[in-house]
């Protein structure tokens, strides 16, 4: 790298990047709060003084996924106060506790739903994913497996379909519609969310005798005490109904959108013959949201900012500036890299110049690929949202001891996503029409 | 439909302040407050 | 070092108040911003231009930000009848600024011609979210005074089609893609009578072909530099022959212009719907502009007007843009002149190639190499 294309774009990256450090470590600020420093201040040393018009555009970025995140919450918290999920996982274990095998699968899957519905991590980790943890724990499987099964089972939830924000990210890069990415996003997540749960959760299932069966079924009966009725799934019925249906017949359902239908559902619970106080749901949900909406609202004024003093040209050009060989390598160690500020941000900075380099290639595969590695960002400390909720839920102190454990894993996952797209002309034939 | 999601949008935005108005750590409320800008600028459709 | 330090005051009712004001504060500053961009720029037409309104072809926009102004001059001979779109996309500026040099210099001598210099005007007015786009570009005149013109969004205003579907299906065909295209004039082709903000626009857009009879139509773009599809034209069947044509005599005079015919199956475009649909012959073209692509470096005034950018030059030299690159980059001024000059030499092959009676003739506009030197300001008239 040449100091004239270093400067001063390279000093900007750094100095933003410092900033955010400081702020995040060093005076403990939460990550939005020192994101948004940090973006303040690569427009003071562009020399743009305080572009207040800049700041509050790039939020808007996400506003529409704000809405989805703080609907889903809303949604996730009723369906939880009213016994459901607790009532759905005691029958999964007491249905399939003598089947270890289909046990860690049905835990891994539980734990990858509500990222698939909501293309959040943090959702998969803060409600399922706290479900299943005293499960877990109970059933003998240690603290720092159980908190790195929910970490990159939420992680591979929100790659997988239905809804996949990093890859609608990239596909809004190149005009690329959200369309043929179910069965390869299939592809590049359920394989390895089986590796997960066969190497982390069914060993330790498998031993039997090791369990305290009496405070195991304890756990069970206080968790049945709303017992499983249609009624009381209504809400998930009613949610599957809508989100269906719009995916599949999109000529004949109203395209309500997510917020929309996640509040509808929501509202079932009604039905449900359960008292619940609504408000309250919803107050503790957005309590639960909003670290990650300020979070969002930081990345957005960031990527406003890089983009406007010229960082992000700065990033995506150098990424491209390595031999053709390299570029693999490239992919797979910038992308998660670039995840320590936002897996999001890593999709549309890294994502889309990535993109644009395999242009030869199958698109469709290519952008599944890119967005499997973008969602490892989320494991990379500062931010690292889902192995940080993965250690809340395991209640873990040191949320390093989760990360160590998702190393090998993630490596794994990076080459998986390599190899989609150096093979992505023999897989489209299968994965793509 | 754009009623309706000024409405959940109006929704969002007065769960956000409930939560501003009680969490008791400062920085917390610096991130809610941050939420708070496009909430409202959505609601009165200004951008 | 102790790393320990925390600012970390109590958070109270009164704190929460103070930040709410702050809040607000921000939301209120911001909007000074987004609410200026709402009027629209004024034009001072040559002589000889009648103003319309869209609205008059398509009652249902009349006071409605969709609504847009239509500029109508006819010359002394009859002759054939052209329109000439800009600002389908309002952050692809040499599209609309040619259609402004237009309405400004035009002197039509033989047929009619109709210009639309803001197609979106509800595009232009906002920028897009995480584009840091300026939100206006300014030209010197030769007196010293300036013109001020908007750089907007390629989204219809986002206030006016939200909330946006996650899936965007054209009614015409069944055509699926993702939600933010239904916020693309062009995409929404032939449009939908009562449809959604965008496909209303396009119905009128397609009505105004339909009643005016317009021989040939232009729809004026630009494209990243790293897009495949830029310095080109793109041509339906009915209008390859003649696009072919105006290509060989562009490279004639030293203009590269690719030529592309426009894909059957890739629906709601210009190019395509508009020849479907209509009897007229459509032209789309594209020049390459780094201020909308997505490798650019700092992004302001200065790149949408010199379009010099030094992550670009770097892009350049690792091959990964489709037009030839250097030091001089692509000034606004030099996309302006090559939209201008493609736009003359078609109408120069009208009566060879379409129709004798078709003919047109414009004089008053720059040629490429004056608009290249002087700058677009000399072209503009005072305010």
């Amino acid at each position: 790298m040449t100091w004239e294309w270093f400067w001063p774009e390279g000093f900007y990256a750094l100095a933003m990047i410092a900033c955010f450090a400081f702020g995040a470590f060093a005076l403990k600020l939460p990550i939005a709060v020192a994101m948004s420093a940090s973006a303040v201040v690569g427009a003071l040393l562009a020399g743009f003084g305080i572009p207040v018009r800049h700041l509050v555009e790039g939020m808007f970025g996400y506003l529409d996924t704000i809405l989805i995140i703080a609907c889903a919450m809303i949604f996730m918290k009723t369906v939880q106060d009213i016994g459901l999920t607790e009532a759905v996982a005691s029958w999964g274990i007491r249905k399939f506790r003598r089947q270890p095998l289909l046990l860690s699968i049905g835990v891994m899957f539980l734990i990858m739903l509500p990222g698939m519905l909501t293309g959040s991590s943090t959702a998969a980790c803060l409600t399922t994913g706290a479900l299943v943890a005293p499960i877990l724990l109970k059933l003998g499987v240690p603290k720092a497996q159980t908190g790195s099964a929910i970490a990159l089972g939420a992680i591979y939830g929100m790659i997988a379909p239905p809804v996949d924000i990093p890859v609608m990210i990239i596909g809004g890069g190149i005009d690329m519609p959200y369309v043929g990415f179910a069965l390869p996003l299939l592809f590049a997540t359920v394989p390895l969310a089986l590796l997960v749960a066969l190497i982390f959760i069914y060993p330790w299932l498998r031993r039997r005798g090791a369990v305290d069966e009496a405070g195991l079924e304890a756990e069970l009966a206080r968790m049945e005490r709303a017992p499983l009725t249609f009624r009381l799934f209504l809400p998930f019925a009613a949610l599957i109904v809508l989100m269906g249906g719009e995916q599949l017949f999109p000529e004949l359902f109203p395209s309500l959108g997510m917020p929309l239908q996640f509040l509808i559902a929501s509202a079932c619970a009604i039905f449900s013959g359960q008292k619940w106080n609504p408000l309250d749901s919803a107050v503790r949900a957005m309590n639960d949201a909003l670290p990650v909406l300020g979070i969002l609202m930081g990345v957005g004024m960031f990527v406003q900012v890089m983009t406007l003093n010229g960082v992000r040209g700065f990033v995506s050009v150098s990424a491209l500036d390595i031999p053709p060989w390299l570029l693999y390598v490239s992919i797979g160690v910038s992308i998660p890299l670039f995840g320590a500020i936002s897996s999001f941000g890593a999709a549309s900075v890294l994502g889309v110049p990535f993109i644009l380099a395999l242009l030869d290639r199958d698109q469709i595969l290519v952008g599944t690929a890119l967005a499997l590695i973008a969602g490892l960002g989320d494991l990379m400390p500062p931010t690292a949202l889902a192995g940080i909720f993965a250690a809340q839920v395991v209640e873990e102190k040191n949320y390093f001891r989760i990360l160590v454990k998702c190393v090998v894993p993630a490596i794994v996952t990076v080459l998986w996503g390599v190899a989609i797209i150096a093979w992505s002309g023999k897989l489209a034939p299968f994965l793509t029409r | 439909m754009t009623l309706i999601y000024r409405g959940i949008v109006g929704l969002i935005l007065l769960l956000v302040l409930r939560c501003l108005f009680d969490e008791k750590n400062f920085w917390k409320q610096v991130t809610a407050a941050l939420v708070v800008i496009p909430l409202a600028l959505r609601l009165l459709m200004l951008k | 070092m102790n790393m320990n330090f925390k600012f970390n005051p109590q958070g109270t009712k009164a704190t929460a108040l103070c930040l709410l004001i702050c809040a607000l504060g921000v939301a209120w500053l911001a909007n000074r911003d987004f609410a200026a961009m709402r009027t629209l720029d004024a034009l001072i037409p040559a002589s000889g231009f009648e103003e319309h309104l869209l609205s008059e072809w398509f009652a249902p926009l009349r006071d409605t930000l969709l609504d847009t102004p239509v500029y109508v001059q006819s010359g002394e001979e009859p002759g054939g009848s052209v329109l000439v779109l800009g600002g389908t996309h309002p952050n692809e500026p040499a599209g609309y600024m040619t259609a402004i040099l237009m309405v400004e210099r035009a002197q039509v001598s033989r047929g009619k011609l109709y210009v639309i210099p803001f197609a979106n005007r509800a595009g232009f007015a906002h920028t897009q979210p995480q584009e840091a786009s300026p939100e206006s570009m300014s030209f010197t005149l030769p007196d010293g005074s300036t013109r001020v013109f908007r750089y907007g969004s390629r989204d219809i205003l986002h206030t006016l089609t939200w909330p946006n579907p996650d899936i965007y299906i054209h009614k015409a065909s069944g055509q699926r893609l993702s939600g933010n295209e239904a916020r693309n004039l062009n995409r929404a082709y032939p449009g939908v009578a009562d449809g959604t903000p965008t496909e209303r626009l396009a119905w009128a857009i397609m009505e105004f072909l339909r009643k005016e009879k317009i021989d040939l139509a232009f729809d004026l773009h630009e494209a990243s530099p790293e897009y495949p599809v830029v310095d080109a034209i793109v041509a339906h069947e009915r209008s390859i022959e003649l696009a072919a044509a105006a290509a060989m005599e562009l490279k004639g005079r030293g203009i590269e212009i690719r030529l592309e015919p426009s894909p059957k199956n890739f629906r709601g475009l210009s190019h395509r719907e508009w020849g479907d649909a209509s009897d007229t012959l459509p032209i789309l073209m594209e020049v390459a502009n780094p201020s909308q692509g997505r490798l650019r470096g700092r992004t302001d005034e200065t790149l949408v007007l010199e379009g010099r950018d030094k992550a670009y030059m770097k892009a350049a030299a690792l091959g990964r843009l489709f037009v030839p690159w250097d030091e001089s980059g692509k000034p606004l001024a030099m996309r302006t002149a090559r939209h201008l000059t493609a736009v003359v030499t078609f109408l120069s092959m009208m009566e060879f190639f379409v129709d004798e009676s078709k003919a047109i003739e414009i004089d008053g506009l720059p040629e490429y190499q004056q608009l290249v030197d002087d700058g677009i300001g000399k072209w503009l008239h005072q305010n």
